[in-house]
């Protein structure tokens, strides 16, 4: 092959990739494997039939309506997201910096009490009915079913698209834009034909992670009594083993296919070779610029607001109620300072940790184009479909059968840290691909000819190109590791509580008001990394 | 873009952080004098703490458990450790432990994960003088479960939109029209599929399977859980729900006056009257057969059976405790209680006909 002799900019190079990034690929594709594994071993140990199982309307019905609901959230969130991301960083959109701190915060709520907030606040009888009344409107409207599941799915997964689109905008060259611009297309056709070419790859990343969040979600469907897949596999766990595990190496082959499709459409895209902004275009919205600042206020407000009107309601009337003579609360601020640290200090090495295993599987299919790479990438990604208990449950599995390994970590921080890795490693892979394609060949062969070791051009070449991407995986799953249940409650040291796990026994036994409480912290503390995370990075600008 | 290198910068540092707070972190820990709640269950000095610690995985929340677990430690001087999750999820990973399980103890605060461990043999006896402490009908015929307090099943109304004249006496009459689309049923929950597999073993399964297709052609609402369904009838969105009488306490606690909803008791010997136990187990094989039991017997003395009545607002079921004034009396003919032993095969057949219904989708 020629083409390893001279490289082009914009596609992966046909060279085989150093055998030791090979090897990290590979063992790390085993670790992401666990899952996937643990349920086929389980369909197969208990004779389950997934193909009798097809036949049935009880499960091709669910499966429709999980797959009806994920494509409608999946382009509402890519619509949503792409907009959002590109008013907050491309325009002069009042108080952008305040935005961009608040938009990424709807991964934060866990969805069972996410959900049950926007029950409380918008539903009839709930917080925002008696400012209706105020204003004389009688009629509320009722979140359920599909529409209910839809809205709340969409407002707590846009952000997947947001972050990342975010991250590559601010990356892009002007050049190009400019000369549009120059050549006489108004800002709308600049970003049709110019901008979104260029961020695509981005936007179906993240939209991928909709899609497989939503088939995977149980806590909001439920709640929003839209009876998918996720609803049948659960009331069966203890009843009927055999036909959860049948159901969920379904949602397993799905969300494959799904990956697997994604990843063919995206590939036969050419990734752009111009990484680095000397400067980046600012539109200015002019008369857009209310109606701008309209959408993106109704998001934030629906989104974040409308839950956390309800989190505070709880939260206040629980501490007026303790100080009046009611019922004391039955948690006290040691244990909200102790599970605030545990949320920290778990979602933060695990962010890191999560980041920094995809990075190897990311440059093998971004910069070589190799299979094990590209199969390595399936397994990340398409494993976010399962629901968490799965993952849970698997790693419980490989950790007692897996000799003096699993005895050196069961019931340790790094068995945890690693669920989560598992578990998440498909938020960072979409955003760390993006990153890692953004670096041109040319670098490389630069760096190459002036006789920097592999190693240094890494240090000194990528990773600061990649560095916006990289954060934003980075954030990605350290809000979602603040929120995440199953592994949180199953995979811990025994007693390790966080602020979630505190949330979940709360609320789950009607302690609202508790439960209220450590929402709010959650939300005030994911605000404050948020902040230190995407917004201080701008500040140089 | 001088300062390109300042995020990486900040990631090590972070990193840095976190790895010294994970090593450094931590201590041991030396019984505090009590306070609070669990200071009236237990008032005297602590007893330093020996022996092995007893790990539990504990089905019912950690609001629940901690008085009483504190004034455990305290007490005995017997440590303990919890696992919290839901008793399902529990019992799926005690499954998979299998004999390796680090848990002594489960606690279940609904039948049907106890029937699916009972299945699948991973339940020990528990010393016969631990069992003696409750009455026959609370306790499992092979020694493998006791209850510890008790939640009945009760309809729960909203108190502008149901008129008390209107109360229904029996879950029969929820299927007659002037009930059409006023009725909320947790349908897939477990603890639904407990109370229905009992409504099956006591009326019949034809009885029973047409209660309930009568009741979703009635236009009755599939709601998530019990919580979810009390939450909904204090804000007056449906009219009334069949719940476990447990939540709408806790919800007016914590909401107050704005919670517009109040428990309705169904007669004595209606099938929506059932009391539901929360059970305690021995896990098989353990290693604390000692402190396990020394740790169920606990939970069934006088002073943790008054917490839970008074604190939590559910039925003792031990030491002679009296149920809390503000509960319903239980019904003296005796309230059915559900026979967890029949219940593990029978929860198949109960998810067969819920599941056939349709109600998951109304």
């Amino acid at each position: 092959m020629s083409a390893a002799l001279a490289p082009s900019i914009s596609t992966p190079r046909r060279v085989r990739p150093p055998w030791a990034l090979r090897g990290v690929g590979v063992v790390l594709a085993v670790a992401f494997a666990f899952p996937g594994l643990y349920v086929i071993w389980r369909n197969i140990s208990t004779d389950a039939d997934p193909i009798g199982l097809l036949g049935s309307s009880r499960t091709l019905d669910p499966l429709g309506r999980s797959l009806q609901l994920a494509v409608l959230v999946s382009v509402a969130s890519a619509a949503i997201g792409t907009s959002l991301a590109w008013l907050t960083t491309r325009t002069d959109v009042p108080l952008r910096r305040l935005w961009r701190t608040i938009l990424p915060l709807p991964l934060v709520f866990p969805t069972f009490i996410g959900a049950a907030a926007f029950i409380r606040t918008l539903n009839p009888g709930g917080l925002a009915n008696d400012v209706l009344n105020g204003v004389g409107i009688d009629r509320t409207f009722e979140l359920r079913g599909l529409f209910g599941a839809w809205l709340v799915l969409t407002l707590f997964t846009y952000p997947y698209v947001y972050l990342p689109v975010a991250a590559r905008l601010q990356r892009l060259a002007g050049s190009l834009e400019e000369s549009a611009r120059v050549l006489g297309d108004t800002a709308g056709q600049t970003f049709r034909r110019v901008v979104l070419p260029q961020i695509t790859s981005a936007v179906l990343a993240g939209t991928l992670l909709v899609f497989l969040y939503t088939i995977s979600d149980f806590g909001a469907v439920q709640l929003m009594r839209y009876d998918t897949l996720t609803r049948a596999i659960n009331t069966n766990y203890i009843v009927r083993p055999p036909v959860a595990f049948a159901l969920s190496l379904l949602l397993l082959l799905v969300a494959v296919i799904v990956v697997v499709g994604e990843r063919s459409v995206t590939r036969k895209m050419a990734s752009s070779g111009s990484p680095r902004a000397t400067r980046v275009v600012q539109y200015r919205l002019e008369a857009w610029r209310w109606p701008s600042l309209a959408l993106v206020v109704v998001v934030a407000l629906l989104a974040v607001g409308a839950p956390m009107v309800a989190m505070l309601d709880w939260a206040s009337d629980g501490l007026l109620r303790a100080t009046r003579n009611g019922r004391p609360l039955t948690i006290d601020a040691d244990k909200v300072v102790e599970a605030s640290w545990h949320t920290f200090e778990s979602s933060v090495l695990a962010a890191l940790v999560t980041v920094a295993a995809v990075l190897p599987i990311a440059l093998l299919v971004g910069r070589y184009r190799s299979r094990a790479g590209s199969f390595s990438h399936a397994i990340v990604i398409g494993s976010f479909a399962l629901p968490g208990i799965l993952i849970a449950l698997s790693l419980r599995f490989w950790a007692l059968r897996s000799g003096f390994v699993g005895e050196l970590f069961a019931g340790s921080k790094a068995l945890l840290i690693f669920a989560y890795m598992v578990r998440f490693g498909s938020l960072a892979m979409g955003i760390t691909l993006v990153a890692v394609q953004s670096v041109p060949d040319r670098f490389h062969d630069v760096g190459a000819t002036l006789g920097a070791s592999r190693l240094r051009r890494f240090a000194t070449i990528d990773l600061p190109l990649m560095a916006p991407g990289l954060l934003a995986a980075v954030g990605l799953v350290l809000l979602s590791t603040m929120k995440e249940l199953p592994i949180s409650l199953l995979i811990s040291p025994i007693g390790y509580q966080t602020l979630t796990t505190r949330i979940f026994n709360s609320f789950e036994e009607s302690f609202v008001a508790e439960a209220g409480i450590m929402a709010v912290v959650l939300v005030v503390m994911s605000g404050v990394l948020s902040w230190f995370l995407i917004l201080r990075r701008a500040e140089h600008r | 873009m001088t300062r390109s290198s300042s995020p990486i910068r900040l990631v090590v540092l972070a990193l840095v952080v976190a790895l010294c707070a994970a090593a450094c972190g931590g201590g041991g820990e030396t019984p505090e004098p009590l306070d609070g709640v669990a200071a009236d269950i237990y008032g005297g000095e602590c007893v330093g703490l020996e022996g092995d610690p007893v790990t539990i995985y504990s089905g019912r929340s950690e609001n629940l458990m901690d008085p009483v677990l504190s004034a455990f430690e305290c007490e005995t001087g017997t440590e303990v450790a919890v696992r919290y999750e839901s008793a399902t999820n529990l019992a799926l990973t005690l499954a998979e432990e299998g004999d390796r399980t680090d848990a002594d103890v489960f606690l279940s605060n609904s039948p049907g994960p106890i029937g699916f461990l009972d299945q699948r043999n991973l339940l020990g006896e528990i010393d016969e003088d631990v069992l003696s402490l409750v009455d026959q009908q609370y306790r499992s015929d092979d020694d493998l479960w006791v209850g510890f307090s008790g939640r009945k099943r009760v309809a729960v109304y909203n108190i502008d939109s149901v008129d008390v004249d209107e109360l229904p006496d029996s879950v029969f009459e929820l299927t007659a029209p002037e009930w059409q689309d006023r009725v909320a049923i947790p349908g897939t929950n477990g603890s639904f599929q407990d109370w229905f597999t009992v409504f099956r073993q006591q009326e019949g399964d034809d009885v029973a399977t047409k209660w309930l297709n009568d009741m979703v052609a009635n236009g009755a609402k599939y709601y998530a859980n019990n919580r979810s369904i009390v939450d909904a009838v204090g804000r007056g969105e449906i009219d009334l729900g069949l719940v476990n009488h447990y939540y709408n306490y806790q919800e007016a606690a914590a909401i107050g006056e704005d919670h517009r909803a109040l428990n309705h008791d169904l007669a004595g010997d209606d099938i929506g009257s059932l009391l539901i136990i929360t059970a305690a187990t021995v896990i098989e094989g353990t290693s604390n057969v000692e402190g396990a039991n020394e740790l169920i017997g606990y939970l069934l003395s006088e002073p943790v059976q008054r917490y839970y009545t008074e604190e939590t607002f559910e039925y003792p079921l031990a030491a002679g405790v009296q149920p809390a004034a503000i509960l319903p009396a239980l019904n003296a003919s005796g309230t059915g209680t559900i026979d967890f032993d029949a219940l593990g095969g029978g929860l198949e057949a109960s998810l067969d006909i819920i599941e056939a219904s349709g109600i998951a989708n109304q």
